[in-house]
């Protein structure tokens, strides 16, 4: 591996250096239509699933093809999107919040084309490269964090996992046959660096154990202090042990002990301090929260709640994940009204009622006993339905 | 031929939905052959042991990364997310596996000379692997080794005039919808509001000194399609304070079946013929509406603006004209105290360029977070322990019923001692004259 | 008044038997006539110097001196 330099110089790092300069500026990438009707739209249509339109003052038209694609992405799939960018729009694109990715074009019948040769595109394993769809009342693309791929707290996987329910829910991504659009987001654990706690369904990954500690190197690897005030509920508190080495040799080192009926799980010492993991194969799994919206049309935006405590991981492919999920899914579709977003669709019926028409079994755990906010999801009315 | 047997991961090839095994495979494929003759500055095999230690996490049900303190390039203090894999001897080619966030631009839209020149410099000096986009909305090169960070940095900068974004307590990178490029309903010019903020806090975006981390979020109308209002400590939410405007014509030819309502979104059910009554008027939260004399009435005044009704008819039904925003700040997840949605702090600002009364906003929040604020403690966290009306005085606004749902439920007023007449220093004696002891 | 660096210095060392990484605030602290923005600007100078290097937790941001601290050992990166 020969070294080739950027032209840094690492004994004089300030030497030509350039910061704070930011992002590029959005007006160089957009399409040409884009720029020259910019705030002058009028109105919208979704002419099929996939291909939405919009009509600018002027009377122009742009015709948007949306399609999905799993968030990892590697360079060369980005250098293949690229060249269906430069042979049908011009070498413009765009992706969206929701890691769908959109060509725009400026006619009907540019878009169907695209639209056949992007459903057309598989991976040799069989699965599609470009499906066409997430638009209007259906499930659109699912937006995930890093799990096992890159983190170091996940409770599990998040592309496999995200992976499993939109192949579940396929049909869906390229229809739209919903009550209302349905919001489905994803976590590996609760710290939510993916903030899915406003979703219509959401999966977050939870651990069950605390941090098992490793007496012997603790104080070798960590600062004691720093590990002490990771902790969010002050469950950590410095200790001094007795322990036998692997060696064999008895001696007392400073390390740490912990609180175990106050941890919540969070994994934040394990950030500070190596030498608390957390990760488990039987304590990980999932929860599933639903309910939850961000936005502000007919009724407030809202969290989601927690609907099923704990799911185990079951990779590869998580089949009580996906179950899980359809029958929410299902559910909602077969009773909400039309409009209707399912945290919305759960406070009419009634939340006794979601768990009947869900199938999902309500325990204990669902009921909030964290701090202030519980108080106010308890019931405090005579009102309710057998 | 694969280095590593994956026998878990192989079963995410199948089914109909994109499949991120596949697509790293065919990388690790196009790695180990090399068409392009690139220098690969990390282990070719990163692919490779990339699927290893993942299959290896499918088997036994763990993580196998560690986090790494690295924060950045010299003088940056965020951008770089450090990891380490705790079987490097196994996955040598992902013992250093270091992320990097590269400021995306406004509104996500990209030209392909552009990409195929970030995936020009990731194919050499990193995994080939990218998260387009991360939650935040950064560009995400996923994995890279320290030696390459600074030599990744002088590219972007140099070759590419692009900028690292935030991670740690900074300012995070700034995301926006993508506004009046191609959306009707946006309010203001998000993009370029987020640009222009991106750039007026270049330094708090790469050296921290919050108490934790800080997110804007531009969002041009009430939809909230980046999701500001539940996820950024300031949302700045497009808003109006007129009058929708109506075209009657295309309001009966909804009536009349001629136009699709909701923009055709329902299509691929039959939910009956449209029946404005019902879809629209009805479900009004605050009942402004109605029709009289074969027309659409709104009574404005009494608008929220949820925009239920000009998402059901957007070619009948438009945003007003008297335009801005309304900023919410304090949204986050739960951890720790439980999650947050944004509170509204402004009810309506103007959004114009240079934007001074907003940038004014902001840095009195700031200054107020900064000296008040816990270590690790978020906006919406110090919004709770010191109180709403404490913001709203930090910023120098009137309260108002507008920064409520309700008013509070408690006679619990913690009186200042120079709003009560005549103050608190009171004389024993003057009471002993008229109260035996 | 003193060179900030000393006494940024000299309080870190003062600590450096329990630990070795600083919230800004914990050294904003030093600085008690300063505005906030006025001691980021002086601290920050100090890691453009050389004396302070940042630490990241991903979520939060700490300051050290240069190879301080066990982390730094077990990342393989000294």
């Amino acid at each position: 591996m020969t070294f080739i330099s950027s032209g840094y110089n690492p004994d004089k790092p300030m030497e030509n250096r350039i910061t704070d300069i930011g992002p590029r500026h959005y007006s160089e990438f957009l399409p040409p239509i884009i720029a020259k009707n910019k705030g002058k739209w009028l109105w919208h249509e979704i002419i099929e699933p996939g291909i939405l339109m919009h009509k600018a003052e002027s009377g122009d038209e742009v015709y948007t093809v949306r399609f999905g694609g799993a968030r990892l992405m590697s360079t060369g799939l980005i250098n293949e999107l690229c060249d269906i960018a430069d042979k049908y729009c011009g070498g413009h694109l765009r992706f969206t919040t929701r890691n769908n990715i959109e060509l725009m074009v400026e006619t009907l019948d540019e878009a169907k084309k695209l639209k056949e040769f992007l459903n057309s595109q598989k991976f040799k394993g069989g699965s599609h490269k470009f499906p066409v769809g997430g638009t209007g009342a259906g499930i659109t693309n699912v937006v995930h964090t890093q799990g096992w791929i890159h983190c170091h707290t996940p409770a599990t996987d998040a592309s496999g996992t995200v992976k499993v329910v939109l192949d579940e829910l396929f049909e869906d991504y390229k229809k739209m046959r919903m009550p209302a659009q349905i919001r489905i987001s994803m976590a590996c654990c609760l710290n939510m660096c993916g903030a899915v706690h406003c979703s219509d369904i959401a999966i977050l990954g939870y651990h069950r154990k605390p941090p098992i500690i490793d007496h012997e190197w603790l104080d070798n690897l960590c600062e004691i202090p720093l590990a002490v005030a990771a902790c969010p509920t002050g469950a950590i508190r410095p200790a001094k042990k007795e322990i036998t080495t692997e060696a064999g040799e008895t001696k007392t080192v400073n390390t740490v002990a912990v609180r175990q009926e106050r941890c919540m799980f969070c994994g934040n010492c394990y950030t500070m301090c190596p030498s608390m993991p957390l990760a488990d194969q039987t304590g990980d799994g999932l929860v599933i929260m639903a309910g939850g919206k961000v936005s502000n049309r007919i009724s407030n935006p809202k969290f989601s709640k927690v609907v099923v405590a704990f799911i185990p991981n079951e990779p590869p492919r998580w089949p009580t994940l996906a179950k899980v999920i359809r029958q929410i899914v299902e559910a909602y579709a077969s009773g909400a009204r039309k409009y209707e977003r399912l945290g919305d669709w759960a406070e009419r019926i009634g939340w006794e009622r979601f768990f009947e028409k869900t199938g999902l079994e309500f325990s204990e755990h669902m009921i909030d006993d964290f701090r202030d906010p519980a108080y106010y999801t308890w019931r405090q009315t005579t009102n309710f339905k057998f | 031929m694969a280095k590593h047997a994956t026998p878990l991961l192989d079963q995410l090839e199948s089914g109909p939905w994109p499949s991120f095994v596949a697509d790293i495979k065919e990388e690790a494929d196009r790695r180990r052959k090399n068409e392009k003759n690139v220098t690969y500055q990390i282990p070719s095999d990163v692919c490779d042991d990339l699927l290893g230690v993942l299959e290896l996490s499918y088997t036994d049900g763990t993580t196998h990364w560690k986090h790494g303190g690295i924060v950045g390039v010299f003088g940056y203090g965020g951008g770089v997310i450090g990891r380490y894999c705790d079987q490097p001897q196994m996955f040598p080619g992902v013992a250093h596996f270091h992320t990097m966030r590269v400021n995306q631009p406004a509104g996500k839209y990209y030209k392909t000379d552009y990409l195929r020149q970030l995936c020009d410099i990731w194919d050499m000096r990193g995994s080939g692997l990218t998260n387009m986009h991360g939650a935040t909305g950064d560009i995400v090169l996923l994995g890279t080794t320290t030696p390459q960070l600074e030599e990744i940095f002088f590219e972007l900068t140099h070759n590419m005039n692009t900028d690292l974004g935030g991670s740690g307590s900074n300012l995070r990178t700034p995301a926006a919808c993508l506004g009046e490029s191609r959306c009707e309903w946006a309010c203001y010019d998000t993009q370029e509001m987020s640009y222009q903020l991106t750039m007026e806090y270049q330094d708090e975006l790469h050296r921290p000194a919050f108490p934790y981390k800080f997110k804007f979020k531009f969002d041009g109308c009430p939809n909230c399609c980046v999701a500001s209002i539940a996820r950024s400590d300031m949302a700045f939410i497009g808003t109006w304070k007129d009058n929708i405007g109506i075209d009657q014509e295309a309001v009966a030819a909804y009536i009349g079946g001629e136009l699709k309502p909701n923009g055709g979104a329902h299509a691929d059910k039959d939910w009956g013929a449209f029946d404005i009554q019902k879809e629209v008027i009805d479900l009004c939260p605050t009942e402004c509406m109605w029709i009289e004399d074969g027309k659409l009435k709104i009574n404005d005044r009494e608008c929220t603006r949820c925009m239920h009704c000009i998402n059901v008819m957007p070619r009948a039904l438009r945003i007003g004209n008297d335009r801005g925003l309304s900023i919410l700040v304090g949204a986050k997840a739960p951890i720790l105290d439980g999650a947050q949605m944004g509170s509204l702090l402004v009810p309506f600002i103007k959004a114009e360029e240079p934007y001074d009364e907003i940038k004014e906003v902001i840095e009195s929040i700031w200054d107020w977070w900064m000296e008040e604020g816990k270590n690790r403690e978020r906006l919406g966290e110090l919004i709770k322990r010191q109180g709403l009306a404490k913001c709203i005085e930090v910023v120098g606004l009137k309260p108002v019923p507008q920064h409520v749902l309700e008013p509070r439920h408690n006679p619990y007023i913690f009186w200042k001692e120079e709003d009560v007449t005549g103050g608190w220093q009171r004389d024993i004696a003057e009471f002993r004259k008229h109260h035996q002891r | 008044m003193a060179d900030p660096k000393d006494i940024v210095v000299e309080f870190m060392q003062s600590k450096a038997k329990s630990k070795s990484k600083f919230y800004f605030n914990d050294l904003a602290a030093l600085f008690p006539e300063m505005k906030m923005r006025e001691a980021k600007k002086i601290i920050n100078k100090l890691v453009t110097d050389g004396v302070l290097v940042y630490w990241s937790s991903g979520s939060t941001t700490m300051y050290g001196l240069p190879g301080a601290g066990k982390q730094a050992g077990a990342e393989g990166e000294d």
